[in-house]
């Protein structure tokens, strides 16, 4: 694995040619560009390329700045969901692969404490985790829910709602009973769920984007 | 600008570059400690150890050299939570009953966090990376480093994408963001060429680091300074031994301040 990684640049040039890189660069869409892709040599978890962890990096880039963009000037429950469900997918959709969300999560919720601007401290790593876990274990079951408008919104929806479970396991811990930690989750959760579903609507189109333009692999490609 | 006790900071959980004792504690300590408190809050239960437990909390975060202003700008983010709590818990167990236990509630879910937001705010990045860097593997910390790095590239690239969609016409000033009629506009004009931008960086990114040699080795082989400076001290030490009894210049100063 990491052993190997060192040849990554060497098995770039033996699949495209050494010749062929100023036109790589060019020809950004070109089919080639798919086919090296797939060549790439593990770098991270034996599963992410480093072009792969660079891309779910720059979608904990993006949650994190459109989260500093909007800090309470909606100031609407569960609004920070709407961004973070459409990076969580788009990440998930454009490396298709378990963990992708996970490691993004991971990313974000390191970015935003390093930033400062986790208004929960630390715990903000679970706003961010849950529903990249949710995503993810999504992810084993329906592969294409990324590329369906339906099941992104479904799989969107749920993700969002646990958001509610995050606030509900600090009252929880603090001693609020059953009830009203449930009640305080779904009013919590509601509002995320809004949200999650309005940031999930768009995915399918911009990864179907994406595709045609053979910026991403299809799941077709060989 | 002159700093009052009710002067804030720009947003909440921004470190605040003053001089205190909590400042100088190494990251690792304030993490505990940190921990520690936050435990000790949610343990207690009665009044006055909650009451106590509030006044540890908030020494800690004055300590810290934190003024009123930051104060508010920290915790005004938990004052809708505890009002919605409040409201849960008059509406389960009536007027007089339930106001104790959702105020305290609602207390030890504020003050829990209180800890975590002192450690941003008492903490650089660099100190906290310094300590991550002991617990997270280096691909980790290489991917967090970089995400951070590409931050404002990112942000500026952003604003030139949003200017140029502007001067070809594209609805996305201040005032349309807000009406949803235009949200299309901000997908296929910001957030398609940001994701391609993206995309483009990565390959480019990844292929130059790569090339360097990036991840070759399952460690990361760098530059440590501190084993550097021990490798000369060591060196240094044993050339002195060498010259048998041959005291170094600050040696013999040393000696002669010693007697």
């Amino acid at each position: 694995m990491a052993q190997a990684t060192g040849s990554g640049a060497g098995q770039r040039g033996l699949s495209g040619g050494p010749e062929r890189l100023p036109q790589r660069m060019h020809h950004y869409c070109h089919k080639e560009v798919i086919k090296g892709m797939k060549n790439e040599v593990a770098f991270l978890w034996n599963r992410f390329t480093m072009r792969e962890a660079l891309l779910l990096g720059f979608c904990a880039t993006f949650i994190v700045l459109t989260k500093a963009t909007l800090r309470m000037k909606l100031g609407i429950s569960g609004h920070s969901m709407f961004f973070l469900l459409f990076f969580l997918l788009l990440a998930r959709g454009i490396v298709p692969k378990t963990g992708a969300a996970t490691l993004v999560a991971l990313l974000a919720g390191g970015i935003s404490i390093a930033l400062g601007l986790a208004h929960k401290g630390p715990v903000i790593m679970l706003n961010f985790l849950l529903p990249a876990l949710v995503l993810d274990f999504a992810g084993i079951f329906l592969p294409q829910m990324t590329s369906r408008h339906l099941l992104c919104l479904l799989i969107g929806g749920i993700a969002a709602a646990s958001k509610g479970v995050s606030s509900a396991v600090v009252e929880l811990i603090a001693g609020a009973p059953m009830k009203i930690v449930i009640q305080a989750a779904a009013i919590e959760g509601a509002g995320g769920v809004i949200f999650g579903m309005l940031g999930a609507l768009p995915v399918p189109s911009i990864i179907r984007k994406l595709r045609t333009n053979r910026l991403i692999p299809s799941p077709g490609d060989k | 600008m002159k700093r009052t006790r009710f002067s804030e900071s720009d947003y909440a959980c921004q470190y605040r570059a003053v001089d205190s004792m909590i400042h100088r504690l190494p990251a690792g300590c304030k993490m505990l400690l940190s921990t520690v408190l936050s435990v000790v809050i949610l343990v207690v239960r009665e009044p006055v150890p909650l009451l106590l437990a509030t006044a540890l909390c908030f020494l800690y975060y004055f300590l810290a050299r934190l003024t009123l202003g930051d104060l508010w700008r920290d915790i005004r983010f938990f004052m809708i939570q505890f009002c919605v709590l409040l409201s849960l818990f008059l509406y389960q167990y009536g007027y007089p009953a339930g106001v104790w236990p959702g105020v305290r509630t609602s207390l030890q879910i504020m003050l829990f966090f209180i800890p975590g937001i002192v450690f941003l705010r008492t903490t650089q990045v660099s100190s906290m990376m310094k300590g991550l860097r002991r617990i997270l593997p280096y691909r980790i910390m290489f991917l967090l480093f970089t995400s951070l790095r590409f931050v404002p590239f990112f942000a500026r690239e952003i604003q030139e994408i949003a200017m140029a969609q502007r001067l070809r016409g594209a609805r996305l000033s201040a005032w349309d963001i807000y009406r949803p009629i235009f949200w299309g506009d901000l997908f296929s004009c910001i957030i398609i060429p940001m994701i391609v931008r993206a995309l483009k960086t990565a390959d480019e990114a990844s292929l130059s680091a790569q090339s360097r040699g990036m991840g070759a080795y399952p460690d990361r082989t760098y530059y440590d300074i501190r084993e550097l400076e021990g490798l000369i001290a060591r060196s240094r030490g044993e050339e002195s031994s060498d010259r048998g009894g041959e005291n170094s210049p600050e040696m013999d100063r040393e000696s002669d301040l010693n007697r």
